[in-house]
């Protein structure tokens, strides 16, 4: 199986093995160059104008909560970012399924593109939760299941970025990267339910404060359309990178085949 | 085909030994992640003197401030069933209130009075502008001190 | 009970976080297309 970052030129469109044939014509990168390039300036110009409504309106016009007062608008950033931090490790973790079990080149690249942007957003779910829990809670940071269980996401992220990057065979990284992001699943479904398995300081509780979740509607829609304005950032800069690496692989495949022949 | 099949087996086999490993180990930690435990059950878990958390709601009317002889405030922590007096020596946070979900750090002394060394506000997932809390309490559907409020959306609807 | 410096660094913080992936992966992008175009023998298909 020919790999594509030692194949100077990729192949249009022609697939390496049997049965792979209908996966692989996405992985061509040529192809993946043509749709993102054509699909990139929308989805920026709509997760611009998506997250700078979103924010704007929570920042400005939403009404002041009655209970936590302003602090209340941290939830328009806090709350995407955090939407985006277990999104973006669920992108993540597909990337690497595709990476480890089709060996798609391009789900390599996008594996390698999304941890730092997903680690960048868990970081600021993590600075903007403690910057919100301080005037609330009356605490930075405590140690109980929601907290620890984002924490330890950021350190799958970072795991993730060094693991990608530590082989000098970037195959090697891919697969290794590949393994601990599939093990990291298991977190997810730990972060998303530990509010409601265990007593936990991050609201909603099990006892006696349960109620039907609710956000009066004039806080909810500022919130929806930042969370959507946030997924389209997340996706149009992972985007971004993933370009950037694939013409970066092609640059070195060129430069290398260039020297070979010389 | 059969090298992708058998590596999306070995994939899924080892996806399902993992989460029973996570299952099991949850299950067997479930006590240590719990971070706070309620009136009810902190006579099991709070024996000589060890620090604990105590979590519940501010009960109603037991608040009382300090004063200029004695800065310590006491209260009542009740999870509805049952209820711990707490004395705290130090700056409550904003949101402390009568009614509202707490969570103290401290250990249960012997006369069974909870002295806490810090006190953490708890606050449910409502939210909603002032004027709809207002309106809600003038309404009579909502009294703060009694706990949470209804649902907003349910609220609005009625 | 405002708590407005917290408000205003954590949107600060979310406009960092943007702004600077967003730029990072723009100049990368841009960078590369550029290099690429110098040495791709394709010109047609290097992208954007």
């Amino acid at each position: 199986m020919t790999r594509m970052d030692t194949h100077p030129i990729e192949a249009p469109a022609t697939a390496p093995s049997a049965g792979g044939t209908s996966l692989h014509r996405f992985a061509n990168p040529g192809r993946f160059l043509r749709l993102s390039g054509a699909v990139l300036p929308w989805l920026t110009a709509a997760a611009v104008a998506l997250t700078v409504a979103g924010l704007g309106w929570g920042l400005l016009l939403a009404p002041t909560d009655w209970q936590q007062g302003d602090a209340a608008r941290i939830m328009y950033v806090h709350v995407p970012s955090a939407w985006l931090a277990s999104a973006g490790y669920f992108s993540l973790a597909l990337a690497s399924l595709f990476s480890l079990v089709w060996r798609h080149p391009l789900a390599d690249l996008a594996a390698v593109e999304i941890g730092p942007v997903g680690a960048g957003f868990t970081a600021l779910c993590l600075a903007t939760g403690s910057l919100w829990g301080k005037p609330m809670w009356g605490a930075w940071w405590v140690w109980d299941a929601r907290l620890t269980s984002v924490l330890v996401l950021l350190f799958l992220y970072l795991g993730h970025i060094v693991l990608v990057r530590a082989f000098d065979d970037p195959v090697r990284g891919y697969r290794s990267g590949a393994v601990l992001a599939l093990i990291g699943v298991v977190n997810l479904p730990i972060i998303k339910f530990s509010v409601e398995w265990w007593n936990t300081l991050h609201q909603p509780a099990s006892i006696k404060f349960t109620e039907a979740p609710s956000i009066a509607p004039g806080m909810l829609w500022p919130l929806l359309i930042a969370a959507i304005g946030f997924s389209l950032s997340f996706a149009a800069i992972v985007t971004a990178r993933l370009r950037a690496a694939v013409m970066e692989r092609r640059i070195r495949g060129l430069l290398l085949a260039r020297a070979v022949s010389r | 085909m059969t090298r992708k099949s058998r590596r999306l087996t070995i994939v899924a086999v080892c996806g399902l030994c993992l989460s029973a490993a996570a299952g099991l180990v949850l299950t067997a930690f479930n006590d240590n992640l719990v971070f706070f435990v309620s009136p009810s059950d902190i006579g099991k878990t709070a024996g000589n003197g060890r620090t604990v958390r105590l979590g519940g709601l501010v009960e109603p009317g037991s608040v009382t401030r300090g004063d200029k002889t004695s800065a310590a405030t006491s209260f009542r922590i009740t999870d509805g069933a049952n209820s711990v007096p707490v004395t705290y020596n130090g700056i409550l946070p904003d949101l402390f209130r009568e009614g509202q979900g707490i969570v103290a750090l401290g250990a249960l002394r012997p006369d069974g009075t909870f002295q806490a060394s810090e006190v953490l506000a708890k606050h449910d997932e409502t939210y909603m502008p002032k004027e709809v809390a207002e309106a809600l309490k003038k309404s009579g559907q909502w009294k703060p001190e009694s706990g949470a409020p209804p649902p907003v959306n349910k609220a609005r609807g009625g | 009970m405002t708590h407005l410096p917290f408000v205003a660094i954590s949107y600060a913080l979310a406009f960092v976080v943007l702004v600077g992936f967003g730029l990072g992966a723009w100049l990368r992008a841009m960078a590369a297309t550029k290099r690429l175009a110098a040495i791709d023998p394709r010109r047609e298909r290097s992208g954007a």
